[in-house]
């Protein structure tokens, strides 16, 4: 299954999601969790740390900085850019914005 | 002298209340005040006490730019000024707030869009002594710094003495700075709950704590009620942490003219 969790900042998405995904883990299920939030908390919630949250570096950034020959496939990407949460769950942050620029609504 | 602050921080850590009260309070010390959303929730409204939330820009008030016209794709109609677009378009609230706000045209994109250029236009041009302006900007991390909150001379990010919070504030505080503009950084504690928590979100964030407001369900219920705290609300410890720290900027307003130029 494959599930979306969207709401009104500080409704409780981030802490929703964690729950789900390690519940699933629990049920033996494979989950992976990918943190879409621009302001990406999820690591907080799933318990891996404060440090390690703000470690996880955004696939799209590194793909921005161009140093792939080409687009990795999402094993790789997961692999690469993701980090092992409790229960089994694979974490991934997949959107961060470090460097304000002008133009993006 | 005129004070322009803009309140950012994570979803949901009480940007809309807080700053539809310091707005009204700040109005009741006799200050012409401006509230500015950006943000597409009604949050904002209610806090001033408005029973409605649209107060848009009329489609008629942008233009496309004319051909060989330099500058963005939509501007003000021509002959237009921004201080005639608030005096024009800006909704009277209680106290006599004045109250602007970033259309919402949900599925629209190119209303969006005029409307988009010529909100950042107005708080780019308006004169810099005409009013005091009040900015709730979007939650998170994504909008604060890329051109919204040019307008201000003060931002004040709100935080909540959680763990999700507090990092958001950090990020907050990091951008801002990264942004290069003149403009001060401090946070306000909110929801605070036990003593040391104030002391936390200055720790953990490097801000300079300049308010500190206590957990209290008349907020809450002012929210849940679509209310705003100051008029239901009035002596709830909340909302006179807000007054103190109007008072406390007041103080401490800059010198005007230290806000450079914004990028549209």
């Amino acid at each position: 299954m494959k599930v979306a969790v969207v709401g009104k900042g500080g409704s409780g998405k981030t802490t929703t999601s964690a729950v789900v995904a390690r519940t699933l883990a629990r049920h033996g299920l494979s989950v992976v969790a990918l943190d879409c939030d621009s302001n990406p908390n999820l690591g907080l919630s799933l318990g891996v740390g404060d440090d390690e949250t703000e470690r996880l570096v955004s696939m799209r950034e590194s793909l921005d900085e161009g140093n792939e020959e080409h687009t990795p496939g999402w094993d790789q990407l997961l692999e690469r850019f993701g980090s092992d949460a409790p229960d089994g769950v694979r974490l991934a942050v997949v959107s961060r914005i470090d460097n304000p620029e002008p133009g993006c609504l | 002298m005129t004070i322009k602050v803009a309140f950012v921080g994570k979803g949901g850590v009480g940007k809309s209340a807080i700053a539809g009260t310091f707005a009204r309070a700040l109005a009741r010390h006799g200050e012409p005040v401006l509230a500015i959303d950006s943000d597409p929730l009604p949050g904002l409204a209610f806090s001033l006490g408005l029973a409605r939330s649209d107060a848009p820009l009329p489609d008629d008030a942008v233009d496309e730019k004319a051909e060989g016209e330099e500058g963005p794709r939509y501007r003000l109609r021509a002959g237009l000024s921004a201080a005639e677009a608030v005096e024009s378009y800006a909704t009277t609230g209680p106290d006599g707030v004045r109250f602007l706000q970033f259309g919402k045209h949900w599925g629209n994109a190119n209303a969006l869009w005029r409307s988009q250029f010529a909100f950042r236009q107005i708080v780019r041009e308006l004169p810099r002594d005409r009013w005091n302006l009040v900015g709730d900007l979007p939650g998170g991390t994504r909008q604060p710094f890329t051109g919204w909150g040019n307008f201000a001379d003060t931002v004040l990010v709100v935080v909540e003495p959680n763990a999700k919070s507090l990092l958001t504030g950090r990020r907050l505080a990091r951008l801002a700075e990264a942004a290069d503009r003149s403009w001060r950084i401090v946070a306000v504690a909110n929801k605070v709950r036990e003593p040391g928590d104030a002391e936390r979100v200055a720790a953990r964030t490097g801000l300079t704590v300049v308010g500190s407001v206590p957990w209290d369900e008349a907020l809450a219920d002012a929210e849940k009620n679509e209310t705003a705290p100051i008029d239901t609300a009035p002596d709830s410890p909340a909302v006179r942490a807000i007054e103190s720290l109007v008072e406390h900027l007041l103080v401490e307003a800059p010198v005007t003219g230290t806000m450079q130029e914004g990028v549209a």
